[in-house]
């Protein structure tokens, strides 16, 4: 028996079917809550707004284009909630000391890959929210300029500036010679 | 002349105006070539990030759920604002029957209510002091007013009102 497909969970779902809403959760839910987890670099607040990303979709169901994938509908609706958590938070502290530590990914034999994904995030975690937004919309959820800018509500020009300096940012975090 | 940070990234970002040029000068410069491959190598990094697992499902509060309730149609949740304005209506309409049903159901005014509350807790006072002999203080005095049928069905006509603006501004909300 093959799996049912998005479109039926989605139509299932929406007559309130709790099983077939539960199932796209289990599908999108690490995918939503890394997205939450790159903007906001605090893994409780992430589960949070990752969880509230599904009940928000939940209630916007109905206005969802069947036509379209979900999953990229759902990743930008955590993006949505977590730019609003932001703005409503006003974050302006350093994240490194907000970040908590999250031994699970620190297993005693840390491999190369993992180190370096460590030094990513943390470089990530290190640039002001509204730098670590477009990157997240440009890199992670693969929107053009116009895009993002209309998703932020933020001119062309801010889009660029934002990007190209978190780029550079990251690039002297990332490359600097030890 | 280079290539600025710019173009580099607006071409990485298939953004570019005039990607020709920017290639035909990239095959001719080195400098501008090795800018363009240590981005992309950035651009590689950033994307490369692995993803990090969940402490605990998300699934489980719908799954615990035994039903969730079934989303209403689009043209339903649309007809929200015409059901406010149909409830308005209906309410003008309604108040001059109310207000004339209002006075017949003889209900107690506000000052009959203060006035019991007022003696109910002057008795109390009364044997606390005896008890006690102890000065506790009393309710001010409440001025008497009677409120007539009209300013209640005015004013249960204005909370609608104000009842309907906030669930319409909620229901817009929910419809967006």
């Amino acid at each position: 028996m093959t799996a049912p497909t998005d479109r039926d969970l989605i139509l299932r779902a929406r007559r309130g079917d709790a099983e077939a809403f539960g199932e796209l959760v289990t599908r999108y839910q690490t995918g939503v809550f890394n997205v939450c987890y790159r903007i906001l670099h605090e893994r409780g607040e992430a589960e949070d707004l990752a969880q509230e990303s599904f009940m928000r979709a939940y209630d916007r169901l109905n206005t969802f284009d069947i036509e379209r994938e979900f999953g990229p509908w759902i990743r930008r609706v955590a993006a949505n909630l977590c730019l609003n958590h932001l703005e409503s938070q006003k974050v302006t502290a350093p994240l490194d000391e907000e970040r908590d530590a999250d031994e699970s990914q620190k297993p005693e034999a840390v491999t190369e890959v993992r180190e370096r994904g460590e030094q990513i995030r943390e470089a990530l975690a290190s640039l002001p929210p509204h730098y670590r937004l477009v990157v997240e919309l440009r890199h992670y959820q693969e929107m053009s300029y116009d895009e993002i800018a209309a998703e932020l509500r933020i001119p062309l020009s801010d889009v660029k500036s934002h990007l190209f300096r978190a780029r550079k940012l990251l690039a002297e975090k990332l490359h600097a010679p030890d | 002349m280079h290539l600025t940070e710019e173009e580099l990234n607006e071409y990485l970002d298939n953004e570019v105006q005039d990607r020709a040029r920017v290639e035909q000068h990239l095959s001719s410069c080195e400098e501008c070539a090795a800018r363009l491959a240590a981005l992309q190598t950035l651009f590689t990094e950033i994307e490369s990030l692995p993803e990090l697992a969940l402490s605990h499902s998300l699934a489980a509060p719908f799954k615990r759920t035994s039903n969730l309730p079934a989303q209403l149609p689009r043209w339903l949740t649309l007809t929200a604002t015409l059901q406010a304005a149909l409830a308005l209506i209906a309410i003008i309409i309604a108040a001059p029957f109310v207000s004339n049903l209002l006075p017949a159901l003889e209900m107690p005014t506000y000052s009959d209510v203060f006035l019991q509350i007022q003696s109910q807790w002057t008795a109390w006072l009364d044997i606390l002091s005896l008890r006690s002999q102890i000065q506790i203080p009393t309710l001010p005095e409440i001025p008497v007013v009677e409120l007539s049928s009209l300013v209640i069905t005015l004013t249960l006509a204005g909370i609608s009102m104000l009842w309907l603006v906030g669930n319409g501004l909620l229901l817009r909300n929910q419809i967006k």
